[in-house]
């Protein structure tokens, strides 16, 4: 691409769609490799990292066009490192993300500035934590999900130190993890439903032509919460010449029933209430 | 009794809608059938329920890009780099000279394929003499060569995977030293290679470390007349050890820029190093390796530098040409500018339609300057000695002229912001 930007369409947009604003420019400090964006709608905030500056800068929900972060963690005590996610807690006012160079989590209070040291960090062996890539917080049902190289983890929101993962989606039913393609998960608080996609063909299970997918291809799966060890999904989105998942990057609009998946330069919405009922 | 049989057919015609109804709903309630078994919490025996269905909607541009250019001035040909996903990156080769329209001009060639193994290509290089092509993928850092006439989905002719570091963003060819050198934007790193090279190669030499002043490289240009390397940076920067980004396994010094699966050292918690530089053009000694300082730096406010990528040097003049595609211009430098100097000339306003400038470049026997506009999914060619507000000479396009602007890249993520009702996506 031409410049770091981060592009804000309607929620109807559909095809080749104008943004209803660009975020880009020297001022915002955006690197080019942008992997995340988390939105605080309670504080009107987003999230975003810089990997290559190593720092979490924080933008004015309604931001456009060369407008500068309103506040910066950056600095030697904050030991982010090649820091490319970030989730946001606006309950708790806690800012998350998952460190990929040293197997662990780093928690910073969600009002942070400059160069400040995280309130927790999860790290150590009992951890399971194996090349994170991203961090997700559910502040309802107090867990955050980490996807790692092989499995999505579990935890209790606020666990620290060398703490073990209450659940582990891991295995081929599952599918999960770096390695299979997982780049993203989401949590559905309402519905304790957690939901991750991949690529590679981790699932090895072979599926009815009903099912219409065939092994090693990519899918979106929802796992309820709770489902621990080689559990299957309980809902499935399938890549097939219908559905064309364009990528494992996920955005959940639960009051619209929407998923959005983000990959190959496009966005796909797809009209999915069932996975956003908020029975159990 | 006829009557009777139709008010019969009638009613039971109402019954069976009803149930037919009541089913086609039930089926749509999370108490389906295969729910019903995923309630009884036997997840072992989880049959998933699948929501397999069209899109409601899709956002993606279906136009190619313009990211890096390079120049056959011998055979009249200009390639580009389309690095747009959503159209298919490729390499798109044009004519040098055409006669001037405002329409999308078809290509007389393109390489593309799941064969060709291009990735997000991002930087090209050629070789009239050899007959090559070489591109860089930032998305793998692979460097892949193709004849200089390939077309379609063809697999390259060589491939270097050995222990080259991903996210690579440059590449340039020293014709008279037969080097290619490129740049890595994950671990500030600029890397040579014998043009010769085998898949394993190892780099000849490297130069990378604090004291080297690069920081998010992208644009690279080598002189080897004054033997100088010219490298643009974004400005973001961390400390990087020498030999960080190599591929090794279980012996690469940190994980970054390996790709998320290749397992590499896990490293201790530490103080961060990262902190945001102006933006910069760093000048190397052609020969240098390690962790070399600069033995210029163009830098500071008055050099307008904003985000600057492509780089090429005029070879008249020697002026160091930069596509700023922070602030949709082109700047000329002087040829031995240094510190915060203002560039001599600069290309830029509304007359250019310069928008995301990426790629410059310059066909000496026409004496005319190229630049690739990514967000105007545009090329423009300029008088070599262009400067202002000037109207490109001739344009080509891969979309029309008041077609949205092309905004998304490569996206690394997708966000709801649920107040204004927007999808959120980034680069």
């Amino acid at each position: 691409m031409s410049q770091p930007r981060i592009s804000v369409y309607a929620s109807l947009a559909n095809g080749n769609a104008v943004p209803t604003r660009v975020i880009q420019g020297a001022k915002t400090l955006q690197a080019r490799t942008s992997h995340y964006i988390a939105v605080d709608a309670v504080h009107d905030e987003l999230a975003v990292p810089n990997p290559f500056a190593q720092a979490i800068l924080f933008f004015r929900g309604g931001a456009k066009g060369n407008e500068a972060p309103i506040r910066i963690i950056q600095g030697p005590k904050t030991m982010l490192n090649a820091t490319d996610n970030v989730a946001v807690d606006p309950v708790h006012r806690e800012v998350f993300t998952a460190s990929f160079p040293n197997d662990s989590i780093l928690v910073f209070r969600g009002d942070a500035s400059g160069d400040v040291e995280p309130i927790r960090i999860l790290h150590g062996p009992n951890t399971k934590l194996d090349r994170p890539i991203r961090v997700e917080v559910d502040p309802v049902n107090n867990v955050m999900a980490v996807v790692t190289d092989h499995a999505i983890l579990v935890f209790n929101r606020t666990d620290s130190g060398d703490a073990a993962p209450k659940w582990i989606i891991s295995g081929s039913k599952t599918g999960v993890g770096t390695r299979f393609g997982t780049r993203d998960v989401k949590l559905f608080p309402e519905g304790k439903k957690l939901i991750a996609g991949a690529s590679i063909g981790g699932r090895s299970v072979e599926r009815t032509e009903e099912e219409g997918r065939r092994g090693g291809q990519r899918f979106i799966g929802v796992w309820k919460y709770g489902d621990n060890g080689d559990v299957a999904p309980w809902a499935i989105l399938n890549v097939t010449p219908i559905t064309k998942i364009p990528g494992t990057r996920l955005a959940l609009n639960s009051e619209g029933g929407d998923l959005m998946v983000g990959g190959d330069g496009q966005v796909s919405v797809y009209h999915l209430p069932e996975i956003f009922q908020r029975r159990d | 009794m006829a009557r009777r049989l139709d008010r019969s057919r009638i009613r039971w015609s109402v019954v069976a809608a009803v149930l037919l109804t009541a089913a086609l709903w039930m089926q749509t309630r999370d108490w389906s059938g295969a729910a019903f078994a995923q309630q009884a919490n036997k997840t072992s025996e989880r049959r998933p329920l699948v929501l397999d269905r069209a899109p409601a909607r899709n956002i993606a541009d279906p136009n190619p890009v313009f990211r890096a250019l390079v120049i056959d001035a011998e055979h009249g040909e200009v390639f580009m780099a389309n690095d747009k996903e959503s159209a298919g990156t490729s390499v798109l080769v044009y004519p040098t000279q055409f006669q001037p329209t405002n329409r999308i001009m078809e290509p007389l060639r393109r390489v593309a394929g799941p064969k060709t193994d291009l990735g997000m290509v991002c930087g090209l290089a050629l070789s009239v003499e050899h007959r090559e092509l070489y591109s860089v993928s930032g998305e793998t850092g692979t460097l892949n060569v193709f004849p200089l006439d390939a077309r379609g989905n063809v697999g390259p002719g060589r491939r270097l995977i050995g222990v080259m570091p991903r996210a690579s963003a440059g590449v340039f060819l020293d014709v008279k030293n037969d080097e290619l050198f490129i740049t890595t934007e994950h671990v500030n790193r600029i890397s040579v290679y014998p043009r010769t090279f085998k898949q394993d190669q190892e780099p000849l030499r490297y130069i990378q470390g604090p004291a080297t002043g690069l920081a998010d490289p992208h644009g690279i240009y080598v002189d080897s007349g004054t033997n100088e390397i010219f490298v643009s940076n974004h400005g973001n920067w961390h400390k990087t050890e020498t030999g960080e980004g190599e591929v090794r396994g279980p012996d690469s010094l940190t994980r970054t820029s390996l790709g998320y699966t290749t397992p590499g050292r896990a490293l201790p918690l530490a103080p961060s190093t990262g902190k945001f530089l102006p933006a910069s053009i760093t000048v190397h000694s052609r020969t240098a390796s390690g962790d070399r300082a600069p033995v210029r730096t163009i830098q500071g406010p008055h050099t307008l530098l904003n985000l600057p990528d492509g780089l090429y040097r005029d070879p008249v003049s020697g002026e160091i040409i930069v596509a700023n595609s922070g602030d949709d211009s082109v700047l000329f430098f002087d040829k031995d500018a240094s510190g915060d100097t203002a560039p001599v000339r600069v290309l830029k306003g509304p007359a250019t339609k310069f928008k995301g400038p990426a790629g410059v470049s310059i066909d000496a026997k026409r004496n005319e300057l190229w630049v690739a506009s990514w967000d105007s999914h545009m090329a423009g060619v300029f008088p070599r000695t262009a400067n202002g507000n000037v109207a490109p000479l001739r344009v080509i396009r891969t979309a029309a002229e008041n077609a949205p602007m092309a905004s998304m890249g490569r996206i690394g993520a997708v966000a709801y912001d649920p107040k204004r009702k927007e999808i959120l996506a980034p680069n």
